[in-house]
């Protein structure tokens, strides 16, 4: 198990994996922060005074953390965001499935979708937050501009 | 081990004190000279208590998607939808939505009506948002148009039931253009 930890093929691939998937996630929010606000809103659970200012600062650490994590720089750091980001979607997500709101999670566009994609969604992130706990505890320095 | 672990960790904080910093900078940055920028803290409606929208008996599967005014208030501050009132202009000048479209109901042209709506609604895209509403619960023109609207492919084409009245009374700006003693 050790040893696929750190197998240097699969921590690059959880980084490209990780690293892209924020740099994506964060080219509309950026571009149109209204609209990533709205979908914040959607979700019930943020308070209305925080909402506009996590809509601007929340894609610009996705972005830093998806390139921190995909060129190896401040490195570390990008992972324990990106985990705890991820945590945190989790959590809001699950929370709008029980709470019966029907949204779309508005990681990637904006926009209102069935339950059936919340699912989709939930397992998705999970997925990606294994991929994140490898980057965590993999012990590879490869292909990274700075070491940590 | 057990200082080498620690150590990893405190240096991922900082690192990620560093990165939390930078997008702060970043973000209030860019926001302030972006043409898309927003208010750094959103008047929003308290969501407690919200009792949901109000349907109309006459509502029927397949309408338009019903709206609360916290929803509105939300679209309204964010700019991201175009408001529409639906009622006459003699009581659209008493009092409206700031910055509500008056596309009355009943002076719908019978032929044409695509063309009239693309141009009273600006040609906005058909996919944006587009908040239809009237005086209030007594008043059933904004789920008529809503419903053309939609016909025409309007696909966001949302119903304020609560309309002006709902409004005025949550303590939200009316626009007034004449003065008829209300």
């Amino acid at each position: 198990m050790r040893k696929l930890i750190d197998n240097d093929y699969v921590t690059m691939l959880s980084r490209l994996i990780i690293g892209l998937m924020y740099i994506y996630a964060s080219f509309y929010k950026i571009v149109e922060p209204a609209v990533f606000a709205k979908s914040i809103w959607y979700y019930h659970i943020v308070p209305g005074s925080l909402i506009n200012i996590m809509a601007l600062i929340l894609p610009w650490l996705e972005l830093l953390c998806g390139l921190a994590i995909l060129i190896g720089i401040c490195y570390r750091g990008a992972v324990l965001w990106a985990n705890v980001l991820l945590v945190v979607f989790i959590i809001a997500f699950a929370s709008t499935i029980a709470r019966g709101i029907d949204i779309d999670c508005g990681c990637f566009k904006a926009g209102k979708s069935a339950t059936r994609a919340a699912w989709k969604t939930l397992w998705f992130d999970v997925a990606v937050l294994l991929c994140g706990l490898q980057l965590w505890f993999s012990r590879s320095k490869r292909w990274m501009l700075s070491g940590h | 081990m057990t200082s080498k672990a620690g150590k990893k960790t405190s240096v991922a904080v900082g690192q990620a004190i560093l990165l939390g910093l930078v997008s702060v900078v970043m973000a209030l940055g860019i926001n302030s000279v972006s043409p898309n920028s927003i208010g750094l803290v959103g008047q929003y409606r308290s969501l407690s208590n919200s009792e949901g929208p109000i349907v109309p008996p006459n509502a029927e599967d397949g309408d338009p998607q019903f709206i609360d005014i916290n929803q509105a208030q939300m679209e309204f501050t964010l700019g991201t939808a175009t408001f529409v009132d639906s009622r006459d202009p003699e009581e659209f000048v008493c009092g409206t939505i700031p910055g509500s479209v008056n596309i009355p109901f009943e002076y719908l042209p019978e032929f044409d009506l695509e063309q009239y709506l693309d141009s009273s609604l600006g040609y906005v895209s058909h996919d944006e948002a587009i908040i239809i509403f009237c005086s209030g619960e007594e008043c059933d023109l904004s789920l008529h148009l809503g419903r053309n609207l939609q016909d025409l492919g309007y696909t966001k084409a949302l119903i304020f039931f609560g309309g002006s009245r709902e409004w005025e009374q949550a303590g939200l700006n009316i626009q007034r253009r004449q003065d008829c003693g209300n």
